[in-house]
C-alpha cells in the first residue's frame, strides 16, 4: 500500500507536464525540485542523525562548480612545472564528478566537524561554507571568481529514435529533476531503513546510550555526511546545468537557511518532510510575488519558521500524521506521506 | 486525484492571477534587484523607469496605448534573474524587457532572451562579455568599463598635477575587477605607471588596512571602484589616514552621504559619473535632464538617486522609441527597430552600434561621461 | 614595514569593538549554550537607533549611545522572554533556529523601514585626524577605542564583583545548583540575553559614525563575532575579549602583508584551524564551560 501510493504520486507528478504544459509553471516547480533534493540531503544529517549542519550550501556549491568546471574544461597553474589542464568532459561525466567531489568534502568535513557537537559543530559547518565561498570568489583563475561561470552546457540524453537530445525544454528539465528527486528519495528511504540508518536514529535519540551498545558513532555519522554531501552535490550539478550560470553566491548562508526552513517546516527526520516543506517554501515565493513586498516575504518565512518551531516542532508531516491517526480522516495525500514517513 | 491538492494550491495562489492578458496597454518587463545587496541602486533605476513611463503616458503613450511596467525583483541573485525573465516572458508575455542591473544578472538572463526571442535593453552592466558573446537580443545603453577607461584617458590632461602613477582599490566583484583591468590597460598604453592593486570584499566596512598599505606606494592617484557605501567609507577613511593621493572613483557611483556629512575640510575627491544632477546644465540635453529631475523631485525620491535613476529613465525612453519605430509591440519588430533608434536621453544621444561576432551582433550605445569633484560637500565640474 | 605602527593602531581600535561584540555573544553562549544568530542584528539595531536619534531627531550623540544600549537591553530581554522561554534548553538546536528566524525578520524589517541606502551618522568630534609620529588616528576612532575599553572594564566588574554577576557565574557553572541556592534562573537568562544584546547594540551605535549604517551590516558582524568567540573558546569571556583583539590584528596584518582579497576569509580559516587543533579555544585554560 505504501509502495503503491508512492508510485501513484510519482506517476501523477510525472504527468504534470502533459496535463498542464505551462512552461512557467514547470520551470518554477523544477527550480523548487532542485531545492527539495538539497533539502532531502540536509534531512539526512539534520533529521536522521540530529546534527544541525548549517554549511550545507557548500556541498551544493561544490557539486555545482565541479560539474560546471569539468564540463567546460579549465587550466590552472598550481605552482608545479606545468599547469593542470583539463579538457571539457561529457556533461554526465562532469555531473558524476560533481557528486564525487561533494562526497569527498562531505567525508573531509565529517572527519573534522564530528569531533565536536552542538554549537561548535554549527559554527564549524558555517565556517566551512564561508571558506568555500571565499575560495570560489578569489581563485579567479579556476572559478572566474565574481565574474561567474557562464555558458555551462545543459545535460543531454540519448533518446531512441532521436539521438542525443539536449535537455533544455521546460518539460525535459522538469522530468530530469523529478527523476533525480525520486532517486534521492529512494536512496534516503533505503538508507534510513538499513542497519546503519537505524544506528543513526539511535544515535540521535541518545548518543551516550548508542555508544554504549556498540554503535560506531563517528563512522556512522561520516557515512551519513558523505551520502548527504553527495546528494547535495547532485542537486548543485542539476542547478549548474539548468540555470547555466553560477557565481560564488551559491555558497551563501541564506541558501542553507532556505534548505533548513524546508526541512524543519515539513518535518525533520521524516522522509516526506523535506518534500512537503520544499514544495511549500519552493512555491510560496512565486505565489507571493507581487502580492507583498519581498522584504515582507522574507519576514513571513522567518515568522513561519519561528511559529512552526514553537507550536509544531516536529513539522507539518508528523503533525498531520498524528491528526490522521487520532481522527481517522480519510484524506489520501497526507495518509500517503504519513505512510512513507514512518 | 492526487494532483488535485497541487492544483488547488496553485489556483489559490497568485500564480495564475496575472495570466489574464491586458491588450489595452503595452507591457514592458523590468528585472531589477529590489532586495539583496544592491537593492538601493536597483530601486533607483526602477524609479527612473517609472518616471519615464509616466512621462510618455502623459503625452499619450506609444501607438495610442499607454505603457505598463511589469516590475520583478531579481533579488540580487542570478538564479532569480533567470526566474524573473521566465516569469515576465512566459507568464506576462512582455514583448521587450529592461534589466537586469549588473553583468552577472544580465549574463544569467541572456540565454533566456535567445531561447524565447525577446529583446532586452541593458541599463547597467560593465562587463564586455554582455555584448561580445554573440547574443543578438541584447542592447546595452550603459558603458563598459573599457569605454569608461578610454573616456577617462581622453580627459587626462584636465588633471593637474598630471597623473603619473596609479594604484587601484577595487571591490571584489565582476565590476570592480573588470574596471581595474580596463583602466590598467588603458592607462598603461598612455604611459602611466601602474602600482598596487588592493581588493575589498563587497561587504567590508573597515578599509583602513588596504588604505594604509597604499599610503606610501609612491603613486599620485588611487582609482576606486565600488558602490556608494564603500566609496563613502573609502573617501572618509582615506582622509582620516592622511592619504595624499588623489582619489578617483569610477562606474558612475557617487558617495552621496558625503554631501550632507563631509569628511575633513579641504579634502577633494574626483568622480566619473554618467549623469551629474549637480551640473545638469552642462549635460548634452539640459532640457531632458531637467524634465527628469523635476519628475524625480516631485515624487520626493532622494536627490542622490538621480545619478543612478536616469539609467532606468533612458532605457524606457529607448524602448518606447523602438516600439514607436517598430509600429507594433512584438519582440522581433522591437529588436529590429532598436537598431534604428536615435534619440536624446538624460545621459546624451542614444544609438546602438554593432559589437560581437558577425551575424549575431549585440547593440552597444556610446554614453557620455562626466567628471566632477567633491570638496566639503560641494560638487563642481572638473 | 613603514606603516607597521599605523596598522597596529588600526587593528587595536577595531579589536576593541570586536571584543565588545565577542563578549556579548560568548556571555549568551556560556549561560544558555546557544549561538545567538541575531547578535549581528542587534548590532545593526544599535546603529539604526543612533541614526534615528542623531540624524533624524537631532539628539545628542552621547545620549543616543546610552539609549541604544538601553533599547538593546530591552529588545534582547523581550526576545528571550517571548520566544526562547518556551522551549529553552530542551533543544538548543531549536533555540538556534529560532534565532535564525529572528535574524531574518530583523534584517528585513530594517530593509523595509530604512531602505537599502546606506545611512550616515554625523560624528560629534572634529574630522581632522590626530597625527602623532606619522600615525593618523581620527578623534572619533579614539573615542570608540576609549569607550570600548571602559565598557570592557565595566562589564568585567559587573561579572566579577556584583551580585548579578555572581548569580550569572553560578548559573554558568551549574544551573541546578544555582537554582537550589535560590537564584532565579529564568530571570538570569532574560538578563543575560538582554545584557549580551545591549553590548551588541552599543557597539553598533559606537561604530555608526565611523562606518555607514546598512541593513546587511549585521551579517558580517555576526560572522566576526562567531570567529572571535571560537578563538577565545565558547563561553569564555576573557577569551572573547582577547580573541577580539587577536582577530582584528590578524586581519589587519594579514591584509597588509599577505592578501587583501582573503581578509574576511581569515576569520573562518582561524575557526577551522582552531577547531582542528584546539577545539576548546586558544585562551581556554580554566574558565571554559559547555
Amino acid at each position: 500500500m505504501r509502495r503503491l501510493s508512492f508510485l501513484v504520486i510519482v506517476a501523477a507528478l510525472a504527468l504534470l507536464p502533459v496535463l498542464w504544459p505551462d512552461p512557467y509553471l514547470l520551470s518554477v516547480v523544477a527550480a523548487a525540485g532542485i531545492m527539495i533534493i538539497a533539502a532531502i540531503s540536509l534531512n539526512l544529517l539534520l533529521g536522521f542523525t540530529g546534527q544541525l549542519s548549517l554549511g550545507h550550501a557548500a556541498f551544493f556549491g561544490i557539486g555545482a562548480y565541479t560539474s560546471a568546471l569539468l564540463s567546460l574544461g579549465f587550466d590552472v597553474d598550481l605552482g608545479f612545472s606545468s599547469p593542470l589542464v583539463v579538457a571539457p568532459k561529457p556533461v554526465w561525466v562532469a555531473f558524476a564528478g560533481g557528486i564525487v567531489m561533494a562526497s569527498l568534502f562531505g567525508w573531509l568535513l565529517g572527519k573534522v566537524a564530528f569531533r565536536v557537537r552542538g554549537a561548535y559543530f554549527v559554527i564549524v559547518t558555517i565556517s566551512f561554507a564561508q571558506v568555500m565561498r571565499m575560495v570560489a570568489l578569489n581563485w579567479v583563475d579556476l572559478t572566474e571568481g565574481p565574474m561567474a561561470l557562464v555558458s555551462i552546457p545543459p545535460l543531454s540524453l540519448w533518446v531512441p529514435g532521436e539521438g542525443v537530445v539536449r535537455l533544455v525544454s521546460k518539460a525535459s528539465t522538469y522530468w530530469l529533476v523529478l527523476a533525480a528527486g525520486v532517486l534521492a528519495y529512494v536512496i534516503v528511504a533505503n538508507l534510513v531503513r538499513s542497519r546503519i540508518g537505524r544506528a543513526a536514529i539511535a544515535l540521535r535519540e541518545n548518543e551516550v546510550l548508542a555508544k554504549s551498545i556498540g554503535i560506531p558513532v563517528t563512522r556512522c555519522l561520516i557515512v551519513f555526511s558523505v551520502l548527504s554531501a553527495g546528494i547535495a552535490g547532485a542537486a548543485g550539478g542539476l542547478y549548474a546545468h539548468t540555470v547555466r550560470i553560477i557565481d560564488p553566491d551559491v555558497f551563501l548562508f541564506i541558501y542553507t537557511i532556505t534548505m533548513v526552513i524546508m526541512v524543519i517546516a515539513g518535518g525533520k527526520g521524516t522522509l516526506a518532510g523535506p518534500v512537503v516543506g520544499g514544495l511549500i517554501f519552493g512555491l510560496l515565493p512565486e505565489m507571493l510575488r507581487g502580492v507583498v513586498a519581498p522584504e515582507v516575504q522574507w519576514m513571513i518565512y522567518g515568522a513561519l519558521m519561528i511559529l512552526i518551531l514553537l507550536f509544531m516542532p516536529k513539522g507539518i508531516v508528523p503533525a498531520f500524521g498524528g491528526l490522521l491517526k487520532r481522527g481517522r480522516i480519510s484524506v489520501r495525500r497526507p495518509s500517503a506521506t504519513q505512510g512513507a514517513s514512518s | 486525484m492526487l494532483i488535485k491538492p497541487l492544483y488547488a494550491m496553485l489556483l489559490g495562489g497568485a500564480l495564475l492571477a496575472s495570466q489574464a492578458q491586458a491588450d489595452d496597454t503595452i507591457r514592458i518587463g523590468v528585472s531589477q534587484p529590489l532586495t539583496g545587496s544592491v537593492a538601493a541602486s536597483g530601486t533607483y533605476v526602477t524609479n527612473g523607469a517609472r518616471l519615464a513611463v509616466e512621462h510618455i503616458n502623459g503625452k499619450g503613450g506609444v501607438l495610442g496605448k499607454p505603457l505598463e511596467l511589469i516590475i520583478e525583483d531579481n533579488k540580487s541573485n542570478p538564479r532569480e534573474a533567470v526566474n524573473t525573465a521566465e516569469k515576465l516572458i512566459l507568464r506576462d508575455k512582455v514583448p521587450v524587457m529592461m534589466g537586469a542591473w549588473g553583468s552577472t544578472f544580465t549574463l544569467a538572463t541572456m540565454p533566456k532572451l535567445e531561447e524565447y526571442g525577446v529583446p532586452m535593453v541593458v541599463e547597467t552592466a560593465s562587463s564586455s562579455k554582455v555584448t561580445t558573446s554573440g547574443n543578438p537580443w541584447v542592447f546595452r545603453i550603459s558603458p563598459t568599463s573599457m569605454m569608461e577607461a578610454q573616456a577617462f584617458a581622453k580627459q587626462l590632461s584636465s588633471f593637474a598635477p598630471a597623473i603619473k602613477k596609479v594604484d587601484f582599490l577595487s571591490v571584489n566583484n565582476d565590476w570592480g575587477l573588470g574596471a581595474a583591468g580596463a583602466f590598467k590597460e588603458v592607462l598603461e598604453s598612455k604611459g602611466i605607471e601602474v602600482g598596487r592593486s588592493e581588493i575589498i570584499a563587497p561587504d567590508a566596512t573597515d578599509l583602513s588596512a588596504q588604505l594604509a598599505a597604499l599610503k606610501n606606494s609612491g603613486s599620485d592617484t588611487i582609482i576606486v571602484t565600488s558602490g556608494v557605501e564603500q566609496l563613502t567609507l573609502a573617501i572618509r577613511q582615506a582622509a582620516e589616514q592622511g592619504i595624499k593621493q588623489r582619489l578617483v572613483t569610477t562606474g558612475g557611483s557617487f558617495p552621496e552621504p558625503l554631501v550632507k556629512n563631509p569628511g575633513p575640510k579641504g579634502y577633494v575627491s574626483t568622480h566619473l559619473l554618467f549623469f551629474s544632477p549637480w551640473t545638469a546644465d552642462q549635460s548634452i540635453h539640459p532640457d531632458i535632464a531637467r524634465t527628469y529631475m523635476d519628475a524625480w523631485e516631485a515624487k520626493g525620491y532622494p536627490f542622490p538617486g538621480l545619478t543612478e535613476g536616469f539609467r532606468g529613465y533612458d532605457a524606457i525612453l529607448t524602448i518606447a522609441e523602438a516600439i514607436r519605430v517598430a509600429g507594433k509591440a512584438e519582440p522581433e519588430a522591437i529588436r529590429d527597430a532598436l537598431w534604428k533608434v536615435k534619440l536624446a536621453g538624460v545621459n546624451g544621444d542614444i544609438a546602438f552600434h554593432k559589437e560581437g561576432p558577425e551575424g549575431r551582433e549585440s547593440g552597444q550605445n556610446t554614453p557620455n561621461i562626466y567628471i566632477i569633484q567633491l570638496q566639503d560637500g560641494e560638487v563642481s565640474a572638473l | 614595514m613603514d606603516q607597521f605602527l599605523q596598522h597596529l593602531v588600526n587593528g587595536t581600535v577595531l579589536g576593541a569593538t570586536y571584543a565588545l561584540l565577542g563578549i556579548g555573544l560568548t556571555l549568551i553562549f556560556g549561560i544558555m549554550k546557544v549561538v545567538n544568530f541575531a547578535h549581528g542584528e542587534l548590532y545593526a539595531f544599535g546603529a539604526y537607533v543612533a541614526y534615528a536619534l542623531v540624524s533624524l531627531l537631532q539628539m545628542d550623540y552621547f545620549v543616543a549611545l546610552i539609549l541604544a544600549a538601553g533599547l538593546g537591553l530591552l529588545l534582547g530581554a523581550s526576545i528571550e522572554f517571548l520566544l526562547l522561554r518556551r522551549c529553552r534548553l530542551e533543544n538548543i538546536d531549536e533555540v538556534m533556529l529560532i534565532m535564525i528566524g529572528v535574524m531574518i525578520i530583523m534584517q528585513n524589517a530594517e530593509l523595509l523601514a530604512w531602505g537599502g541606502v546606506a545611512k550616515v551618522v554625523p560624528t560629534p568630534f572634529p574630522q581632522e585626524s590626530i597625527i602623532i609620529g606619522g600615525i593618523y588616528l581620527s578623534p572619533t576612532r579614539l573615542f570608540v577605542l576609549g569607550a570600548a575599553i571602559v565598557l570592557l572594564l565595566a562589564f568585567y566588574l559587573v561579572i566579577e564583583r556584583s551580585r548579578l554577576g555572581l548569580a550569572m557565574r553560578a548559573t554558568f557553572q551549574d544551573e541546578d545548583a544555582a537554582r537550589i541556592v535560590g537564584v532565579n534562573v529564568g530571570r538570569i537568562y532574560t538578563l543575560t540575553f538582554g545584557l549580551g544584546s545591549s553590548l551588541a547594540a552599543i557597539t553598533g551605535a559606537l561604530l555608526a559614525p565611523v562606518f555607514v549604517v546598512t541593513p546587511t551590516m549585521g551579517d558580517l558582524a555576526s560572522l566576526k563575532a562567531f570567529a572571535i568567540v571560537i578563538l577565545g573558546g565558547l563561553g569564555n569571556i576573557r577569551g572573547a575579549a582577547l580573541g577580539g583583539f587577536a582577530l582584528a590584528l590578524i586581519e589587519e596584518f594579514g591584509a597588509a602583508y599577505i592578501s587583501t582579497a582573503y581578509r574576511d576569509a581569515i576569520g573562518f580559516l582561524v575557526i577551522l584551524a582552531v577547531m582542528i587543533a584546539r577545539p576548546q579555544g586558544l585562551f581556554a585554560a580554566r574558565e571554559r564551560v559547555g
